[in-house]
């Protein structure tokens, strides 16, 4: 069930009233937030009869434990690592990226193989087989892989029980798209007893509006002019393809912080607190910086368990391109089994690789003379150009898709019917709304935190109201969900 | 702030935005596939007691303000043909319905580079691969130039969602003035029936049968030309995986290719066999031409994939030449790995079901 819909509206009640009466009585009150998330999660498969898919999640949770359990018993009473709870670590990975790849790539390897076999003349018939995507997999996958791995490090100095660890992997406010939250950050919160006099409700609702606003209203208008241009870009003029690139890069910024705002907000309620996942990622001067302000759980993901197991940059300068091109390759490939995420990541990790070869060269160039200001603008117009570039990648169903959308731009004639003055507005105010002080934001969740009950009922319910009206008939899912 | 007042909050708010909203909410209700009628009659009791006691007008007002028309209806059918008769009156055309149907056979002209036919392509969003298709490999040819026009979750059951024929008659054909219109419906139309008066007709019930098909005939009707220069391609929905619980598809073809029968200028395509195996049953992956074994559907076995649309494209075009004389025209045979085996053809009769499938 998506955040925006009547079903999780009642849902939600039913578990914010369950999980403030239960929270003095632990045992219960987790209990009562697994049943629920499982809930949450079977709702998903309930209408496609297949249900039994839920099972992957139970399979993920009992494994990963195990495996923490046994990695933590074959460490040295000390904490120090033994080859045996290496190798327990590296299994439970194997058996985690193995259940991932069955299910999310399985169909783009076998028709890769058959590819490359045909180009060599052997041709064999179509090997696809009929698999449905778990929604969340890689998210939990993830998940669970950090905590074992944690365990191996001797982070964790006790694994956690069973019931604390499904809890962490499954509860509902981050099953379906995250952030991906690490156990240290949740388990701990399990444990304490947040007073039930004082549930932080101001922020919460900021973030849950805000999140509604940018995915009911923005990301669905952005679609307006994205999906046309996107299925038929030999039908767009230049400036169409053009303003499509930057409305998607708004679209896929409003639809996946707008889940994500509503996500930290509806476990705020619960008195559960989620990492931040987006920091005004288009104001990034560069794309290192971007990337610390876009997912950046994911980010923190790939440095911490990919990136500096790959060796970091514990080595030669080359040696560091390589595990950052690699890293951002890989983070591509996880969005999704498709040439266009690995191009897409490739072309991010190619430009952080040349980002700093040109910023050391700057660096032993010293000052160009320019006012910093014209430099910065121009940082920024070009990282963010370049991330728009990239997006094209992600957002096109294949490769041949993403050359023609890019072709358009300069070869695309004709009229520009799908640019409105109103979307060329939403684009630029969405881009100057990243430029906002962070003390804005704060102020208005002080000013609404000072409203009497009765206006505060008044201003969430025409709030609501507002946004349907802005909004299409109709939610789509959220972009992230697929991946 | 205390859990028990953040409850009376959130169910306030709630509250306020269900009546507020409520006219919405009934509509997206209605408007939904496959939706679960007590979701419709939840919302439409909220509705009429909302409306009763004006608390939809702030939202009512906020749409009127937006341009939207939240209590406007969807203009029926019958409406719509008797407006295009009017006009056609009003034109100087006939109103005489007993005309010769032979005289009403479409008279295309030969297209050239220098002055390519229109061809619209249009439907819900099965159409969107193939139409994608449709107007990559028709513009291939130089003589057509294409238009795709698809809707997702649209069909002809809920005009109240998408109102298909009023889209047809005032935006397509005015604005478009497309000579072929190639359109194809189904997917999204097992479900109940709200007709002009009101009445509910239960999915696939054989009332509901009999206003589906009247729907369909109407809807050609709607798009032939006074001039008879325009070709109607009305496609059936292929079959749908047995999974995807879009049923029906069988019997909204043969209702389909029934009112195609009485009316010259729609030319019905029988996508049916291009998606199913030698007994008329679903299947995933087929092989093309040149033997080679490929998916046709995406994974929810409801959409077309690329190779499903081009296949079915190059079926239309085939279609197509029958119609329009292409021979004299530098037009590319289709690709081996594009086209079905020669033995895959259309049907000569649609049966009315077909046995085994859902």
């Amino acid at each position: 069930m998506l955040f925006p819909t009547i079903d999780f509206a009642i849902f939600f009640l039913v578990v914010f009233t369950g999980s403030w009466l239960l929270r003095p009585h632990r045992l219960a009150w987790k209990l009562f937030i697994l049943a629920s998330s499982f809930f949450f999660y079977g709702y998903w498969f309930s209408e496609r009869s297949n249900l039994p898919l839920a099972s992957i999640l139970a399979f993920t949770i009992i494994v990963n434990w195990a495996f923490g359990k046994a990695t933590y018993n074959a460490m040295t009473p000390e904490g120090e690592r033994t080859e045996r709870s290496r190798w327990l670590v590296r299994a439970a990975v194997v058996v985690d990226l193995g259940v991932l790849a069955y299910f999310k790539y399985v169909n783009f390897f076998l028709s890769s193989f058959t590819e490359r076999l045909s180009s060599i003349g052997v041709h064999v018939s179509d090997p696809t087989v009929s698999v449905l995507l778990p929604i969340g997999i890689s998210f939990f996958t993830f998940q669970a892989i950090s905590y074992v791995i944690d365990i191996g490090r001797g982070v964790w100095r006790e694994p956690v029980p069973l019931l604390d660890f499904a809890v962490y992997l499954s509860f509902f406010a981050h099953l379906i798209a995250g952030p991906i939250v690490r156990a240290s950050e949740f388990v701990p919160q399990l444990e304490a007893q947040p007073d039930p006099r004082f549930v932080q409700t101001s922020e919460a609702f900021m973030l849950i509006f805000r999140g509604l606003f940018k995915k009911v209203v923005i990301s669905s208008y952005m679609a307006t002019i994205v999906d046309p241009v996107f299925a038929l870009p030999h039908g767009a003029s230049r400036w169409e393809v053009l303003w499509a690139i930057y409305a998607y890069a708004i679209q896929i910024y409003a639809d996946f912080s707008g889940y994500t705002d509503m996500a930290i907000g509806i476990a705020l309620l619960l008195g559960i607190r989620f990492p931040q996942n987006f920091d005004a990622p288009y104001r990034s001067l560069s794309v290192q910086d971007f990337w610390r302000r876009w997912h950046m759980t994911l980010s923190r993901w790939l440095r911490d368990y990919l990136y500096i197991p790959l060796g970091g940059n514990r080595g030669s300068e080359w040696f560091t391109f390589r595990n950052l091109f690699l890293t951002m390759v890989i983070g591509g490939l996880w969005h999704g089994a498709n040439w266009t995420f690995v191009v897409w990541g490739a072309l991010q990790g190619g430009f952080l690789v040349a980002e700093r070869i040109v910023k050391d060269k700057w660096a032993e160039r010293g000052p160009i003379g320019l006012p910093s200001q014209l430099v910065r603008a121009l940082q920024w117009l070009l990282t963010f150009n370049f991330i728009c570039f990239a997006w094209v990648f992600f957002r096109a169903p294949n490769f041949s898709d993403a050359t023609d959308v890019i072709g358009r731009l300069f070869s695309g004639g004709g009229s520009a019917t799908l640019i409105t003055p109103l979307l060329i507005i939403v684009v630029i105010a969405m881009l100057a709304s990243q430029f906002v002080p962070e003390r804005v934001p704060a102020q208005v969740t002080e000013k609404f935190a000072q409203l009497a009950p009765v206006l505060q009922i008044l201003a969430l319910g025409a709030g609501m109201v507002l946004i349907d009206a802005l909004g299409p008939e109709g939610i789509a899912p959220f972009i992230y969900f697929q991946f | 702030m205390p859990a028990g007042l953040v409850l009376v909050i959130v169910v306030g708010a709630l509250l306020l935005a269900m009546v507020g909203n409520a006219d919405s909410t009934l509509r997206k209700s209605e408007g939904k596939p496959r939706n679960a009628e007590w979701r419709t009659e939840v919302a439409q009791k909220v509705a009429s007691v909302s409306d009763f006691l004006h608390l939809t007008s702030p939202r009512t007002a906020v749409d009127e303000a937006m341009g939207r028309h939240a209590e406007a209806k969807p203009e029926s059918i019958d409406d719509l043909l008797a407006q295009q008769q009017q006009a056609a009156a009003g034109d100087g055309g006939s109103t005489d319905t007993t005309v010769d149907l032979a005289t009403l056979t479409p008279k295309l002209r030969t297209p050239t580079q220098a002055e390519p036919l229109k061809l619209w392509v249009g439907g819900d969003s099965v159409t969107e691969t193939f139409g994608t298709s449709m107007v990559r490999i028709s513009e291939s040819t130089g003589l057509f130039k294409g238009i795709l026009d698809f809707h997702v979750s649209t069909g002809l059951a809920v005009p109240s969602y998408f109102n298909w024929p009023e889209h047809l008659v005032k935006d397509v054909i005015p604005n478009d003035d497309p000579d072929i219109v190639v359109i194809m419906f189904g997917a999204n139309d097992g479900q109940n029936i709200k007709t002009d008066d009101g009445k509910v007709l239960e999915r696939f019930s054989p009332e509901w049968y009999t206003e589906y098909q009247s729907r369909v005939g109407k809807t050609m009707d709607l798009l032939r030309s006074p001039d008879n220069d325009r070709l109607v391609m009305w496609l059936g929905p292929p079959p749908m995986g047995p999974s995807t619980k879009t049923h029906g598809m069988d019997r909204i073809s043969y209702a389909a290719w029934t009112e195609s029968k009485s009316r010259p200028w729609v030319d019905y395509v029988d996508t049916w066999p291009f998606f199913s195996n030698a007994d008329l049953q679903f299947v995933h992956s087929l092989p093309n031409a040149d033997g080679e074994v490929r998916g046709m559907r995406q994974k929810d076995d409801i959409h077309m994939s690329t190779v499903g649309g081009d296949r079915l494209a190059w079926v239309v075009m085939a279609d197509l030449g029958t119609h329009i004389d292409l021979a004299a025209t530098k037009v590319p045979s289709p690709p081996l790995s594009q086209i079905a085996p020669p033995t895959v053809k259309e049907r000569d009769e649609i049966p009315e079901s077909v046995p085994g499938a859902i």
